[in-house]
């Protein structure tokens, strides 16, 4: 049997990039997850939890959209793992959820999500169909039903977390109208200034994928999101390196990362 | 964890370290891996295709129930089923998208007496709302401008600063105003813009790494 293997030209220094950060989050990792180090708090996930409670409270449903992306996308996948918990945390306090998607595919993962959440706490006779609506693939289409949603149901809280383009301004500005608490989170730039600007809280860039372990119970889970500043201080290294050797005229990185 | 959760990790690794494999090693013999990547892909295509009829019943249930237990809304409710069929029913008989383009089971009379149908609701109705809730954005970016364009802190009156002097470089007048302005903008837009969003593109880039690889392995780093 013969085999045919080579690497593929080009992707050979991205091969070795992705090695030396995933050794580098790793030691980071077990050194943190040792010592106890916890990450920075994020006020935002902080405030989840309390923020369900009083929509309970108020006898206000709690609103909660992945974005636009498709189940394959990092950021929907972050946003799923955070409606887990919102879903949980909604049924335990008798909070009413709704869950608007714009892709069919996140529509039934999020309809099993929520399901989950009631079968788990032995309440699933109280878990309405209409709880996860598909809305429409169309961006602007699911943008207005999900104002329209905002508008009607008047919800205590708007989560709106995960991928998402120029719909979630209009979504967030429905949300200010109707003095919603928001609750926006994205790795999208271009979209980082407007969650900003109109959201009490935000999960902005990475923090979006620390979710899962820091909403866990699990303190070494919560120790080890201090991981990815393993790479960041890769990254830094390598910035600083090429930036010394580009001014005095060396190509050798640049020619290294082309390989 | 379950044996089924068990079988649904394994399959999760298995496919991620494949797709993440073949990105940097070509593998042509015995097996082309490239060429089962993008057939494995094809079905994930097919998949998604039917998950679209998940959508359809979704949205159908919902309105429908909407309307029989004559909800506050069910006036919107029997709209949205009714032009959501149409448009449908008028889309697989003539559009783009028809289900029998060369006419060979649906009347080409039928065909040509409803394409003009087709094109009044996706032109002149469908673009038209598109194009009329995209242009919303223009008032909501200048309502949250206004809020965010507040001088609070140290660091709201720079973003206040950087903000305007962008806004009146943009500006088509500014050249007349200060010929510097349009070299301010376009030095904030270069350098510290530019900057900031690489550290923050750097950043999503690791999170990701970090965030495929828990899931790969179900381990929490």
């Amino acid at each position: 049997m013969r085999f045919m293997v080579e690497l593929i030209e080009g992707r050979v220094a991205q091969a070795a990039l992705l090695i030396m950060v995933l050794l580098a989050i790793y030691l980071v990792s077990l050194i943190a997850s040792r010592s106890k180090l916890k990450t920075r708090s994020i006020p935002g996930l902080e405030k989840v939890d309390s923020w369900i409670q009083k929509a309970a409270e108020l006898k206000r449903t709690v609103f909660f959209t992945p974005g636009t992306g498709a189940v394959v996308s990092p950021d929907t996948l972050a946003a799923l793992a955070l409606l887990e918990y919102v879903a949980k945390h909604c049924v335990e306090h008798g909070a009413r959820i709704i869950v608007a998607n714009a892709d069919f595919t996140v529509q039934q993962v999020t309809e099993e999500i929520v399901k989950k959440a009631y079968k788990n706490a032995g309440k699933l006779d109280e878990y309405r169909p209409d709880a996860v609506r598909y809305i429409s693939g169309r961006q602007f289409a699911f943008a207005a039903g999900v104002m329209g949603l905002l508008r009607r149901e008047k919800p205590a809280v708007n989560f709106f977390v995960g991928e998402f383009a120029a719909e979630a301004l209009e979504i967030a500005e429905a949300g200010r109208t109707e003095a919603i608490a928001q609750f926006g989170g994205t790795s999208t730039v271009e979209q980082l200034p407007f969650f900003m600007a109109t959201c009490d809280e935000t999960l902005l860039g990475e923090e979006l994928y620390t979710v899962q372990g820091y909403l866990s119970d699990d303190p070494k889970a919560t120790a080890t999101l201090v991981g990815p500043d393993g790479g960041k201080i890769v990254a830094i290294l390598i910035i600083l390196v090429g930036v010394i050797l580009a001014t005095f005229g060396n190509e050798v990185l640049v020619s290294l990362l082309k390989l | 964890m379950s044996r089924r959760d068990l079988l649904l990790q394994v399959i999760i690794f298995a496919l991620g370290f494949f797709y993440a494999f073949t990105y940097y090693v070509r593998v042509s013999e015995p097996v082309d891996l490239q060429a089962l990547g993008d057939q494995l892909f094809a079905y994930l295509t097919a998949m998604l295709t039917v998950a679209f009829a998940i959508g359809l019943i979704n949205l159908t249930r919902v309105h429908v129930n909407s309307i029989r237990r004559r909800r506050p809304i069910w006036r919107y409710s029997l709209v949205l089923v009714i032009s959501m069929y149409a448009m449908a029913v008028v889309s697989l008989i003539s559009s783009p998208f028809a289900i029998d383009p060369t006419g060979a089971v649906i009347p080409p009379a039928l065909m040509d007496a409803v394409n003009p149908i087709w094109e009044f609701l996706y032109y002149k109705i469908l673009v038209s709302i598109n194009a009329s809730i995209f242009s919303l954005l223009a008032f909501f970016i200048a309502s949250a401008t206004y809020r965010a364009f507040k001088a609070r802190s140290v660091e709201s009156t720079l973003f206040l600063l950087a903000g305007l002097l962008v806004v009146i470089g943009q500006a088509p007048a500014s050249d007349l105003i200060w010929p510097g302005f349009c070299a301010i903008r376009d030095w904030i837009m270069a350098f510290p813009t530019t900057a900031g969003e690489r550290g923050i593109l750097i950043g999503v880039a690791l999170g990701v790494i970090a965030f495929s690889v828990r899931r790969m392995i179900r381990y929490s780093w």
